[in-house]
């Protein structure tokens, strides 16, 4: 099971670089990276968007891509496209939230590690 | 099962000698709620506060509000698995402070918001606008990891309201709801003809700050689970999470569920409410299959004709939401999808990024995105800093005066997904 986290989280870049692909941008450049991968194949493991609004205005975004397979998956290639259309939705009215870097860094990487686990099938919170 | 709720009306608060309750005032020992707390030895600091309805009081950020509480007859005292022992919860008869609140404050992070206004324009979005509370801002000592200040928190929230909630003990209730549902073959042998319908609440369960728990159970780590609704309105089901704060569940929503109960008062008339069903929102795609996958399982092995499905969050878990209702209208069961929308500063947007030709019945409970002027405060509870966190987001925000603009966003239960709050649809 090979697995490779799309990021742009330098914090999740110096934990887990072996198997990271680091993203010199946006949060939105992770998710357009994320999704032309899924398109050419790769499975997403995890979901691009956060599970609340404030994290959506993190600067950091850290998504879980799987391995190479023979054709995109149509609900991963649909998630993946709606994932950005709904970011750009909601930052349409706002501006990303640059003043608590370390802190949007540090929960990125927290809830990295949460899905990480969630992947592997214990789904034990870390900690 | 049969749970009696005896609420005991509280329409003021005050600090003195005691905690009790005589004529509808709440009385709160604040030195010995100061020693409840520091007892637990991570807790460095304890600042407590009063805010009542109407006063010009701003808190900020808030973590989690709780209804205090004091279990009087049967199992199921305090937050089973979490602030006291595994014991069945739902049963027997719980005494409410009814009106009364206690809401925890403080940073984890720097980016929380949640805010409760206790008058004005904000106060009309959050149901905790006319709530009497105890507000609890605790200082932590140095070098708790976040998991561990967070948790700090969560606990003494809790605990602070089963301290308060002991005041209930030896009240009168001015009023007893009694709840009373047999197992689901005897509902429906009383019920043949009416359509059985479950209720499946998506919980946020992702990780820190993110976090649902269910007799102290981290829900991140479950298949959806059956629960009677009795468990959920005492105490099973306790809130970890607070960065959404408009349409996080508070533990004290979970305590008042409004779908809860809004399907017991029409059990027996229009409906027969089978139970609830706790869904974990994974990150995962294969978590996001499987929770559906397993709910779905669940509806049919009870016979539903129809599920309520109710959202928590924003974001990946409206793909869950979405899920549940495709996989059970395929099946034949009917569903109802709560969730709330970003329909853009006008509401004119698409309010869901997802969409399904299987969604043909979904209840919005507000635009997040909607703005609201929030006039500058005479007091602040809590971080004042926060405010700029707020005002953050957008250009313009904080106007000189000091009157904020923001989006519901940042309100705590403006949208609440389990329609627990003040905004309500008319058709036109």
């Amino acid at each position: 099971m090979q697995r490779t986290i799309v990021t742009n989280n330098p914090a999740v870049w110096d934990k887990y670089s072996a198997n990271a692909l680091f993203i010199e941008g946006s949060a939105e450049q992770v998710l357009i990276r994320v999704r032309d991968m899924v398109h050419q194949g790769y499975e997403l493991i995890s979901h691009p968007l956060p599970a609340s609004l404030r994290i959506m205005f993190s600067p950091y975004r850290s998504v879980i891509i799987g391995e190479k397979r023979g054709a995109a998956d149509h609900l991963e290639a649909e998630i993946a496209e709606e994932s950005i259309w709904k970011y750009r939705q909601k930052m349409s009215s706002r501006e990303i939230d640059a003043g608590n870097n370390a802190d949007y860094r540090l929960i990125d990487l927290l809830l990295l590690d949460a899905a990480l686990k969630e992947d592997q099938g214990g789904g034990q919170p870390p900690g | 099962m049969k749970l009696e709720i005896g609420r005991i009306n509280i329409k003021d608060i005050q600090f003195g000698d005691g905690t009790f309750v005589q004529d509808g005032v709440l009385t709160v020992d604040r030195e010995g709620l100061t020693a409840f707390l520091k007892e637990d030895e991570r807790v460095a600091g304890v600042r407590l506060d009063i805010a009542r309805p109407g006063e010009k009081v701003r808190i900020i950020p808030v973590k989690d509000v709780v209804e205090p509480r004091v279990k009087i007859e049967g199992t199921g005292a305090g937050f089973p698995g979490v602030t006291a022992k595994p014991s069945q919860c739902g049963q027997g008869r719980t005494h409410v402070l009814y009106g009364a609140a206690v809401v925890t404050v403080g940073d984890i992070v720097g980016f929380q918001e949640g805010v409760i206004d206790m008058w004005g324009e904000g106060g009309r979005w959050t149901p905790f606008s006319k709530t009497c509370n105890v507000t609890l801002d605790l200082q932590v000592v140095d070098g708790l990891d976040t998991h561990t200040h967070e948790e700090t928190i969560r606990l003494a929230g809790l605990r602070a309201a089963e301290f308060i909630g002991l005041a209930g003990r030896g009240a009168e209730p001015d009023e007893v709801l009694t709840y009373e549902m047999g197992g689901i073959f005897e509902e429906t042998e009383k019920y043949p003809n009416l359509p059985k319908v479950l209720y499946a609440e998506m919980m946020i369960t992702q990780g820190l700050l993110h976090d649902t728990y269910i007799y102290g159970v981290n829900a991140q780590t479950i298949l959806p689970a059956l629960m009677h609704p009795h468990e959920e309105l005492d105490g099973a089901v306790i809130s970890g999470n607070c960065v959404a704060a408009c349409d996080k569940i508070t533990t004290y929503q979970h305590q008042n569920n409004s779908v809860i109960l809004d399907l017991f008062a029409q059990h027996g008339k229009e409906i027969n409410f089978m139970g609830v069903v706790m869904v974990p929102e994974h990150t995962t795609l294969s978590g996001k299959l499987r929770a559906s996958d397993y709910t779905l399982k669940l509806a049919q092995m009870l016979g539903a004709d129809a599920v309520v499905v109710s959202e928590e969050g924003y974001g990946n878990p409206d793909s869950d939401l979405l899920m549940i209702c495709k996989k059970c209208e395929n099946a034949g069961i009917k569903t109802v999808l709560i969730t709330d929308e970003c329909a853009g500063r006008d509401g004119m947007s698409q309010g869901l990024a997802d969409t399904a030709s299987e969604a043909v019945a979904v209840v919005s409970t507000g635009n997040v995105s909607h703005v609201v002027t929030l006039a500058p405060a005479e007091r602040v509870i809590g971080n004042p800093e926060s405010i700029a966190v707020l005002a953050g987001g957008w250009k313009g925000a904080l106007l000189e005066d000091g009157t904020l603009m923001c989006e519901l966003n940042a309100v705590i239960g403006s949208t609440s997904e389990i329609g627990y709050h003040h905004v309500t649809c008319r058709q036109y």
